[in-house]
């Protein structure tokens, strides 16, 4: 897969939102991997220590991952179900491939330190 | 449009995200979008063909420009890891292809199309077909702007891939089931790979084919035409 690439993808973003005082002051990342993304967290944790590594940033920043499990929607039952076994179903039994999670691949939350040096208010 | 839920002063403590701009996969999708719209504006039917390696894409191309190379105008682009072997496959039968060689990378990127498109000549072109990485699992993540995503699982396979690779066939819209002449060899069973397909994706169509004793093709060729009829009427009625 392309995980490598994800978490320069993860970087890219960062870096284009906030300033590199910011970026100094990162602690964690969490991401939100749904199950149908066919990312491995494993494999982004790994992915996610080689970059840092080999590019001598964010070392002290932490990477969590949250996996999102599938759910359809049934418009029927207006309401939304697990899918187990990779039956894309309703809990009442009618299929439904109108998927409303699982698919994500997203920074869902970021975490700063405070500034070193905070004026009070 | 709110991006980040921030104040004005420095980033600190938690921030959360907004879904759609901090998407990892937004670069992709918004270049789709940008190859839906051209193709749009100039009524080309686009496919993107995706399946495990070997499953037969090329073949089937080749089998496609000899039928229908004659009717309708059709150009194809070859993601391949290393080599220009399939497109050259395809331009031996007449086919008007182009290689995109993605020097390792496991799947297409919209990005990756889009510039490809800028050296094909789509004039009058009636069918834009993309051949994919041979791979069930990355493509199924990239949106390549295409109308209808096409996928082949060969009865040499084993018949467990769509449970295996859901995301795949979750997206596509047509399972076509190749190499079927080997299927009294094989155990394999359509009928097990159609529920488990139609498990994930109810809607999902379904043809049996075979390059070898030509099972298939006639309505492959025949879906393909119509769809390239329905790309244009769509497009006629929305001009008039
Ligand atoms: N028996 C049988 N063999 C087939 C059929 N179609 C293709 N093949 C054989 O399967 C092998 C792979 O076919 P290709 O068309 O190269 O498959 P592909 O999906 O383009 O392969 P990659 O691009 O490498 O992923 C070749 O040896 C073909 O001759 C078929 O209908 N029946
Ligand atoms: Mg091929
Ligand atoms: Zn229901």
């Amino acid at each position: 897969m392309h995980e490598i690439s994800l978490i320069r993808t993860v970087f890219n973003t960062l870096e284009a939102e906030f300033s590199p005082e910011e970026l100094s002051r990162l602690q964690a990342v969490d991401l939100k991997v749904g199950l149908l993304s066919n990312v491995e967290p494993i494999l982004l944790q790994n992915a996610f220590a080689a970059v840092t590594q080999s590019e001598g940033k964010y070392e002290t920043t932490t990477l969590n991952i949250e996996t999102v499990p599938i759910e359809v929607y049934c418009p029927v039952c207006d309401k939304n179900s697990p899918v187990k076994d990779y039956k894309f179903a309703c809990s009442c039994g009618r299929p439904s491939s109108d998927v409303v999670s699982g698919t994500e691949l997203l920074i869902h939350r970021i975490h700063f330190a405070e500034p070193a040096s905070v004026r009070s208010a | 449009m709110q991006k980040i839920q921030r104040s004005s002063k420095a980033a600190r403590g938690t921030v959360t995200c907004d879904n759609t701009t901090m998407h990892l996969l937004k670069a992709n999708d918004f270049v789709a979008d940008s190859i839906r719209k051209q193709m749009a504006a100039q009524n080309i039917l686009l496919l993107n063909i995706t399946s495990s390696a070997g499953s037969g894409k090329t073949t089937l191309l080749q089998e496609t420009i000899k039928r229908l190379g004659g009717q309708i105008n059709i150009k194809i682009l070859v993601g391949d890891l290393e080599t220009e072997r399939d497109a050259d496959r395809l331009r031996a039968v007449g086919g008007d292809a182009l290689q995109i060689v993605t020097g390792g990378i496991c799947h297409l990127e919209a990005q990756m199309v889009w510039q490809a498109m800028e050296s094909l000549n789509l004039d009058g072109v009636d069918l834009l077909i993309i051949e994919n990485v041979g791979n069930l699992v990355c493509p199924a993540s990239f949106d390549l702007g295409e109308d209808y995503r096409v996928t082949l699982i060969a009865t040499t396979e084993g018949d467990d891939k769509p449970k295996k690779y859901p995301r795949m066939f979750l997206t596509s819209e047509l399972m076509l089931v190749s190499k079927v002449d080997l299927l009294e060899y094989l155990p394999f069973s359509v009928d097990n790979v159609v529920a488990d397909a139609r498990d994930i994706n109810p809607d999902i169509d379904v043809m049996e084919l075979s390059t070898i004793n030509g099972t298939g093709v006639d309505a492959w060729c025949n879906w393909l035409l119509n769809k390239v009829a329905e790309k244009k009427e769509a497009a006629s009625l929305a001009a008039s």
